[in-house]
């Protein structure tokens, strides 16, 4: 596969890490949230590996092409709305949960509609680029993140305040009948490969998802959840983490790095971490521009014979973001995002039902035109 | 025509400029006029290769079918094209009521420079004359492909400089070479004296920030982008070439990597692009840092950059604008003075105003560190055009950075990386990592 295709998926697993899947996993730790990784590490491998197969049939084509091809209009026309609203939704959460931990941790002082703005000013002109040049920018921005990221990552598992004793005992927690939220969180981490109905735009050519890719998924699937629910455990212990609201950062804050300029890692973590939050938003609320260009022709949109379709979305982000960043607390974030997996749990695998049919369809249409 | 009628075309053609020599040469039974603007041509070979032949030879068929063979002899034109190629460096001659062109043409700028704009230490020291027929010779003398390709044609409405577009024909980028030919059709000034003035025409955006075509001065770069399959653009009477399409790491890589050993070109680009964070984020991050969030740095660093900052009665940002502000004076200042000043300006600048200033609390010790670490990191970046453009950018930062705190200062060098990447040069996108890039450098290191 294109090393593209791995960022989107890494993007999504490594992005939730800040976000609430940890607390919602660490909230159910003695009440099943352990197997409940490795039964969603399963279903998502064979989530990643269908949609993958599925996309791979037909290279260069987005999900709302092949169903303007399939569908009639009545069908097709709601359906990437609603596309739209989950996506825009996918990336309205991640920009709220760092606009919340940047005003707790780094500037506590500023309001929170300025933050907020911030963050959505430097990415929303993102949104209206073409496909290849946000491919090119999510790369450059996870070659000059991620080896920082790597290196807290280390950091943290060389620590001497991580007591393997606890994961161990966290680990016990095994044998509990799986939990649904904790199931619906990380699964949600899978869910990188659903931007495949647009971004599938990217991969033209014909490419190669064998054994050896789906085991390189597993493995990165497996590191990020580890990471994700045990290296919290190992350093703050299992009495009341579940009351932590955002573990990772108070693990972080847990590391020092005793010789260098910055001795608390806590910030490093969280400027180069934005950069993650930064590609998720970008990703999810291109998809979004996207899925609401194909439902409402906005290329068509003209005002002096310039195109202006395309940025009528904006401001519409803008002002939600800016709502609902007012109006939340943190806790009905936690609250509503739960809500939001458990329902893309059902939403996602119905979608093979959707493709299977496009499949036939695609099928029957093309043995015609060759006899 | 007969032959007076020429002669009085001619001379209506040039009435306005009292430069045209017309000399008439006979010689018993055989008879020629001769046409020319002095400064123009070389006087010498003139006398040598057609005034001393012309008595020498016995008939007219045989002095004509000795200018024939002459490499000066140019194929005949239209009369109209005529007064262009007197204005080239021509000579017209008239025999026999027919006229044939020599190209005599005497330039004095045909020098090659020392590089002067991007030094190195290692490798070629030759940089491009004011020539282009000298800097084609040099381009062709680097680089022995059959597929060099060049293409001439004049640009400038009334000055009528002489453009040469010169690509590898089999490797060159076939997209970008149809948008730079586009776009040099499309320029429409009347008066184009320099490669950079083009430069900024054929970009068709005003207000871009980024330079899209990269200005050299030496050969071996030229060399190596035309294996690249880059396009070139020489304008006659420029020392400098222009190369298009760019990326963004074009702009940081100096000729020298290549004459590098392996680990010391890496420790060299690792110092470029340290150079290139330094010089953009420094001064954004001692204001994000002092005014926003003074925990970040450890305890005992926080202390002492807040100690030095006891008695500054500006906040950190005014502390910045201020000393950035004289930093740039100081560079702007040493490049218009004349050499012999110069030194002085540093002097004053450096020494006088970095020590006073600290004394009077007008700014803390550790700024000036900053600002000079500032503008020795900017010097680092090899080619002039990007240090220049950094300069600009670095304000955007520091505004960020004012207004918004650390996270804004992060946000903008991720915006900034977005940026780079939608924009394009003639099609290609600025700032990729590219796959072609190293079968590019294979294609380099062939040669």
């Amino acid at each position: 596969m294109s090393r593209f295709y791995y960022y989107l998926i890494i993007i999504n697993m490594v992005a939730n890490i800040i976000a609430s899947v940890p607390a919602i996993l660490l909230n159910y730790h003695d009440d099943g949230a352990v197997i409940s990784m490795l039964l969603s590490i399963a279903a998502g491998v064979l989530l990643v590996t269908l949609y993958t197969k599925f996309f791979l049939k037909y290279p260069g084509k987005t999900l709302p092409e092949l169903l303007e091809k399939t569908t009639s209009k009545w069908f097709y026309l709601p359906f990437v709305f609603v596309l739209a609203v989950l996506w825009f939704v996918a990336g309205l959460i991640t920009l709220i949960t760092f606009t919340f931990l940047l005003i707790r941790y780094l500037s506590p002082e500023m309001p929170i509609i300025l933050i907020c703005l911030t963050l959505i000013l430097s990415v929303i002109f993102g949104c209206i680029l073409k496909t290849d040049r946000v491919m090119y920018t999510v790369e450059m921005i996870m070659i000059i993140t991620s080896p920082l990221i790597l290196f807290i990552f280390f950091k943290a598992y060389s620590s001497n305040s991580l007591n393997w004793d606890f994961v161990r005992e966290a680990a016990l927690y095994i044998n509990q009948v799986p939990n649904w939220h904790s199931f619906s969180a990380c699964f949600f981490l899978f869910l990188g490969a659903a931007n495949l109905f647009i971004f599938n735009r990217f991969f033209t050519d014909k490419q190669k998802f064998g054994f050896r890719q789906i085991m390189f998924i597993v493995l990165i699937s497996v590191g990020t959840l580890f990471t994700t629910y045990f290296i919290p455990i190992g350093f703050n212990g299992l009495e009341g983490i579940d009351d932590l609201v955002y573990p990772w950062i108070s693990t972080t804050d847990s590391i020092r790095m005793d010789y260098f300029i910055i001795e608390r890692v806590l910030f490093m973590f969280l400027l180069f971490y934005l950069g993650i939050a930064f590609l998720s938003i970008l990703i999810h609320w291109y998809a979004a521009v996207e899925f609401l260009k194909f439902t409402f022709k906005l290329e068509k949109i003209k005002y002096k014979d310039k195109v202006i379709g395309i940025f009528l979305p904006l401001p519409i982000f803008v002002a939600i973001s800016l709502y609902f960043v007012t109006v939340l607390t943190e806790y009905q974030l936690f609250q509503y995002s739960s809500y939001f997996y458990d329902v893309l749990v059902f939403i996602f695998p119905g979608m093979i039902l959707l493709f299977t049919y496009i499949n036939r369809r695609m099928k029957n249409d093309e043995s015609p035109s060759e006899n | 025509m007969s032959s007076e009628e020429n002669i009085k075309w001619i001379n209506e053609q040039f009435k306005d400029t009292n430069e045209l020599t017309m000399k008439t040469l006979e010689d018993e039974d055989k008879k020629a006029e001769l046409f020319y603007i002095k400064p123009l041509i070389d006087v010498e070979l003139l006398q040598q290769i057609v005034i001393k032949p012309y008595f020498e030879m016995p008939s007219e068929t045989k002095y004509i079918r000795y200018l024939k063979a002459l490499p000066q002899f140019q194929d005949s034109k239209s009369p109209e094209q005529l007064k262009t190629e007197v204005l080239n460096g021509n000579v017209v001659l008239f025999i026999q009521n027919k006229f044939y062109l020599l190209d005599l043409k005497f330039s004095f700028n045909d020098q090659t420079n020392t590089a002067s704009v991007e030094t190195t230490i290692h490798g070629s020291q030759l940089a491009l004359s004011d020539n282009i027929a000298t800097n084609i010779n040099i381009i062709r003398s680097d680089y022995h492909q059959p597929t060099l390709y060049v293409e001439y044609s004049t640009i400038g409405q009334v000055n009528n400089h002489k453009l040469a577009i010169i690509y590898d024909k089999e490797k060159v980028n076939k997209n970008a070479l149809n948008i730079i030919t586009e776009k040099l059709q499309q320029v429409d000034k009347q008066v184009i004296t320099s490669t950079v003035q083009l430069s900024n025409y054929i970009n068709n955006k005003k207000y871009s920030l980024f330079p899209q075509l990269i200005m050299t001065e030496r050969p071996d770069r030229i060399v190596y982008n035309l294996a690249g399959g880059k396009v070139i653009l020489l304008v006659d009477g420029n020392p400098q070439a222009l190369i298009a399409p760019v990326y963004f790491f074009d702009f940081m890589t100096s000729m020298e990597d290549n004459y590098h050993s392996f680990y010391i070109s890496f420790f060299l680009k690792f110092l470029r692009y340290t150079g290139l964070f330094i010089s953009l984020l420094l001064p954004g991050l001692y204001i994000g840092i002092t005014s926003f969030a003074p925990e970040v740095f450890r305890t005992e660093l926080a202390l002492t950059i807040a100690g030095s900052r006891i008695g500054v009665p500006f906040s950190s940002f005014v502390e910045v604008l201020f000393m950035l502000f004289f930093m740039e004076m100081l560079l702007e200042a040493s490049i218009r003075l004349p050499k012999t000043i110069s030194a002085t300006a540093t002097t004053v600048g450096g020494l006088i105003l970095g020590t006073a200033v600290t004394e009077a609390s007008l700014a803390s010790d550790i700024m000036v560190i900053i600002v000079s670490a500032v503008a020795i990191s900017t010097f680092v970046i090899p080619i002039n055009e990007m240090a220049f453009t950094i300069r600009v950018i670095r304000f955007f930062f520091i505004l960020a950075a004012t207004l918004l705190g650390l996270a804004g200062l992060t946000l903008a060098l991720y915006a900034l990386i977005m940026y780079l990447v939608s924009i394009d040069s003639f099609g290609e996108p600025y700032l990729k990592f590219n796959e072609k890039k190293t079968s590019k450098t294979k294609a380099g290191e062939e040669i």
